[in-house]
């Protein structure tokens, strides 16, 4: 029997590594952290200790982690960089750095699992060091139980941006202020998916309740839009403005803080599933996704996705899509197994959950009102507003591929990954056009997906 | 614009530059193209400007007008993409390469290129990370880079400055004629009326050919290029494998490749070069990425520390005898082709404009242009069917 190979250890891979190996296929999980857990179970170390208080459910966490290594049908590879694939005659070719070597891994059968990171608007200032993701301050209270900085601003949309709070509490940072964009009032609208998952109820109520013990008051409507350096050049403060509901400033007053932790929800990370040539679609965010069938598989026959690549949803979403692929994976390479009706249950109640979700943290287009021509668009390669306005109405640019080619928008290090989505926004935003699906799909394209010395590329065969 | 005097096809490299000559000679200028600016094999280029891989002969005394044309042009227009003497300095490791090298140097000297020998110190002194094993190098100071979408971008902006029109997202889908005289061009949605019709369509200039009822051999020849992360200024000229002149020149199907390295202004290193006859086949080749690095890092140890952080493809527009096609088609009067010039479009783009300009107003051209013309094709087994 071959093995049915899974990128990433995070909550749908883990369950997908599960279902696979107790359908009988052998599992090879390869995984780009040291440990497994993905971005939602990071751990600074194997021990429960010192954890706890980062988790709102390690305990789901640590029995999968446990029945992935309990398991000797499963071969875990961990710290492993996918940097190149291919797909080819039904043959997918995974080109990995693993302990400083490139191993080279062929297979017919492949579950991606690779999540999804925060997505990021530009605004004045946030190229300041001490402008973070909240995933970034949060991966440094997981992964390495460090503080980003005593007073703290937590700001953007959506619900993550609550445990994020919560963490730092527990840590002993003070939050200065938590701030979400859209009203509380949006999740009415959703009212029945709310009652089918009370349970997220309680853990939402359980993030408010230690963070009003912190004696922080969460606003909303409101969002950071200027960040200022200090002598040092650190953060020195932030505006926080009153916005309205199409995101446009009211009213703007000052706060000292020296870290702002500002995300806006997730962008789904695509790059390996695109190179192998999985349709991809732009789901209700605006965000680019990899479409998927009932039984997880895509475009491609024997390709499986399970997790935030579909569409962002949560780690409940993900470990119900995770056992759907693992079994539909199995099924593939030849175990006998079917997919049960609680399992398709289980998915479909997660998923009008993530649908309400995303209804109720919308990030509207009052965000470029944000920005001055003088703001950095393109960190990496320090690119500003003029510049992408000169592309367009000076150098005749239509599109924002030639907008990016004519300025190096997002051809730094990070591969347009911070600035791709927002570029398309504001190419299209001054071209007076809406950004079309293959515009948001083309900015996701990326044949070298992770960086890779010339060295160990040479070396290959 | 109602009855321009003539239609450029294309807004790559080539196209504007005939656009610019054209305009500047007084013509009003059309220019048509089915995507953005520079969106075909200009978009997918280094920018090299060289003489150094040129044999004597008609393309080389083509590349040292068109190498003085960029500057001139530069300053004309007001700059802005990036234009850089920054020199190039080929080397060879074996006996009979070394020898081809020199033999090569001295022919282009006496032809008027520029060229400075050097030894394993000369080419330490001026490229520090260079292999210790190079004992053998030619600098020619006069090889020169440009960023090609910023350059073809810019020119089309002066070309609207100065009174033409650029049409874009238009698919041209007949070349009209009467009596095997151009008429004008007719697009998916319009229809354009002229007497003088350009083909500047690179790697697709055979299809406009065709459209008119005419044949031209242009064939697409892929090339991959490595871009590097931002690096410290490691590399400071464009040194490249002497190799490279030979595959330039080669007829061969197969893949070939030989080291092409540069720094650029933007701090990126890249590396290039592949040639291989596959058609308009995109896909990632990891087998030549993986040539490319061994390539580069055997001349620039150093760069084996580097990350790659990207790599892209494009087609270069190749004619079987490996020379650009510039001049009158063979068969309809009127339609005149600026293509086919491989992978030395953005270095011979400014001189190919003026030849063809010159021709078209009946002005005397500043090198004699019957050796890029459409018609040597005629006769041998390339004429049309």
């Amino acid at each position: 029997m071959h093995n049915v190979v899974i990128v990433g250890a995070g909550p749908a891979g883990l369950s997908a590594a599960i279902a696979a190996a107790a359908a009988g296929a052998p599992v090879l999980l390869i995984d780009s952290n040291p440990r497994m857990g993905g971005q939602y179970w990071r751990m600074a170390a194997d021990s429960l200790e010192n954890q706890i208080d980062q988790h709102y459910d390690l305990e789901t966490g640590l029995l999968l982690i446990n029945a992935v290594k309990a398991r000797k049908e499963i071969e875990v590879w961990s710290n492993a960089q996918i940097w190149s694939a291919t797909h080819k005659d039904g043959v997918n070719t995974l080109r990995i750095i693993h302990q400083d070597n490139e191993k080279i891994v062929n297979t017919k059968n492949l579950i991606i699992c690779t999540g999804a990171y925060d997505r990021t608007l530009p605004f004045p200032g946030w190229d300041t060091p001490g402008v973070m993701t909240p995933g970034a301050v949060q991966s440094l209270l997981k992964g390495h139980a460090v503080l980003a900085g005593k007073r703290i601003v937590v700001a953007g949309s959506g619900p993550f941006l609550l445990p994020v709070a919560t963490g730092v509490l527990k840590a002993g940072g003070e939050i200065v202020e938590l701030i979400e964009a859209n009203k509380p009032i949006r999740w009415l609208k959703s009212f029945a998916a709310m009652l089918e998952n009370l349970h997220k109820i309680n853990e939402g109520y359980y993030y408010l309740k230690t963070i009003s013990t912190g004696k922080v008051r969460p606003r909303f409507g409101y969002a950071v839009v200027r960040a200022y350096k200090a002598d040092n050049d650190e953060l020195d403060s932030v505006d926080i403005a009153k916005i309205d509901r199409n995101f446009n400033i009211r009213k703007i007053k000052n706060i000292k803080c020296d870290v702002a932790a500002i995300g806006w929800g997730f962008t789904a990370d695509t790059s390996l599933a695109g190179s192998l040539g999985c349709k991809q679609i732009v789901a209700e965010d605006d965000g680019v996704v990899i479409w998927a069938d009932d039984k997880q598989q895509t475009s491609v026959t024997g390709i499986f996705v399970a997790g935030e690549i579909t569409g962002i949803g949560g780690s409940e979403l993900s470990m119900a899509e995770g056992v759907i692929a693992g079994i539909s994976a199995a099924k593939f390479v030849g175990c006998k197994v079917e997919i049960k009706k609680a399992h398709i249950k289980r998915r479909a109640k997660k998923q009008r959950f993530a649908t309400a979700l995303i209804r109720a943290y919308p990030i509207k287009s009052g965000w470029k009102s944000w920005l001055t021509g003088e703001s950095i668009i393109c960190r990496c390669e320090e690119v500003d507003l003029n510049d992408l306005k000169h592309a367009i109405t000076e150098l005749g640019a239509t599109d924002s591929r030639t907008a990016k080619l004519f300025t190096r928008c997002g051809m730094g290090l990070c591969q347009g990954r911070i600035c791709g989505r927002s570029v398309v926004d504001l190419v299209a935003d001054n071209l007076e056009i809406s950004p079309t699906d293959i515009d948001r799909i083309a900015a996701v394209n990326r044949p070298i997906i992770t960086p890779i010395p010339l060295g160990v590329l040479a070396a290959g065969e | 614009m109602k009855n321009p005097d003539a239609i450029v096809i294309g807004a790559g490299v080539v196209g504007a530059c005939s656009a610019l000559a054209l305009t500047n000679a007084g013509l009003k200028v059309l220019v048509i193209d089915r995507g953005p600016v520079a969106s075909g094999t200009t978009g997918a280029g280094e920018g090299n400007i060289l003489v150094s891989d040129k044999e004597p002969g008609a393309e080389l005394t083509l590349a040292m007008r068109s190498r003085d044309a960029w500057f001139e042009l530069d300053t004309d227009i007001g700059g802005g993409f990036e234009l850089e003497a920054k020199g190039g300095i080929v080397v060879s490791r074996s006996e009979k390469g070394i020898s081809n090298l020199k033999r090569l140097a001295t022919l282009q000297k006496s032809s008027g290129v520029e060229t400075i020998e050097l030894d394993r110190n000369g080419l330490q002194k001026i490229e520090p990370y260079l292999s210790a094993d190079v004992e053998y190098g030619v600098l020619y100071p006069k090889d020169a880079q440009c960023q090609p979408m910023l350059a073809a971008a810019q020119i089309m902006r002066a070309v609207k400055k100065r009174g033409g029109v650029f049409v874009q997202g238009e698919n041209v889908i007949k070349v009209n004629s009467n009596h095997n005289s151009v008429t004008g061009i007719s697009t998916d949605k319009n229809s354009y009326i002229s007497p003088i019709v350009i083909n500047a369509t690179g790697t697709w200039a055979g299809e406009i050919a065709k459209m008119a009822n005419s044949y031209l051999p242009i064939m697409p020849r892929r090339g991959f290029i490595l871009v590097t992360s931002p690096a410290p200024k490691l590399i400071h000229h464009k040194v490249y494998d002497a190799d490279y002149v030979a595959n330039v020149a080669s007829g061969q199907a197969d893949l070939q490749s030989s080291a092409v390295v540069e720094g650029t202004a933007s701090g990126t290193i890249l590396i290039g070069a592949s040639r291989e006859r596959v058609g308009f086949n995109g896909e990632l080749d990891v087998a030549i990425l993986r040539q490319l690095a061994r390539q580069a890092i055997s001349l620039f140890p150093i760069l084996s520390n580097v990350q790659l952080l990207r790599a892209y493809r494009g087609f270069r527009p190749y004619a079987p005898d490996h020379l650009p096609v510039i001049g009158e088609d063979a068969l309809i009067s009127g339609l005149w082709h600026a293509a086919g010039h491989e992978g030395a479009g953005i270095g011979l783009a400014p001189a190919t404009g003026e030849l063809i300009t010159s021709q078209i107003t009946g002005q005397s051209p500043f090198m004699d242009p019957s050796p890029f013309s459409p018609k040597r094709f005629q006769g041998s087994e390339y004429v049309a069917v």
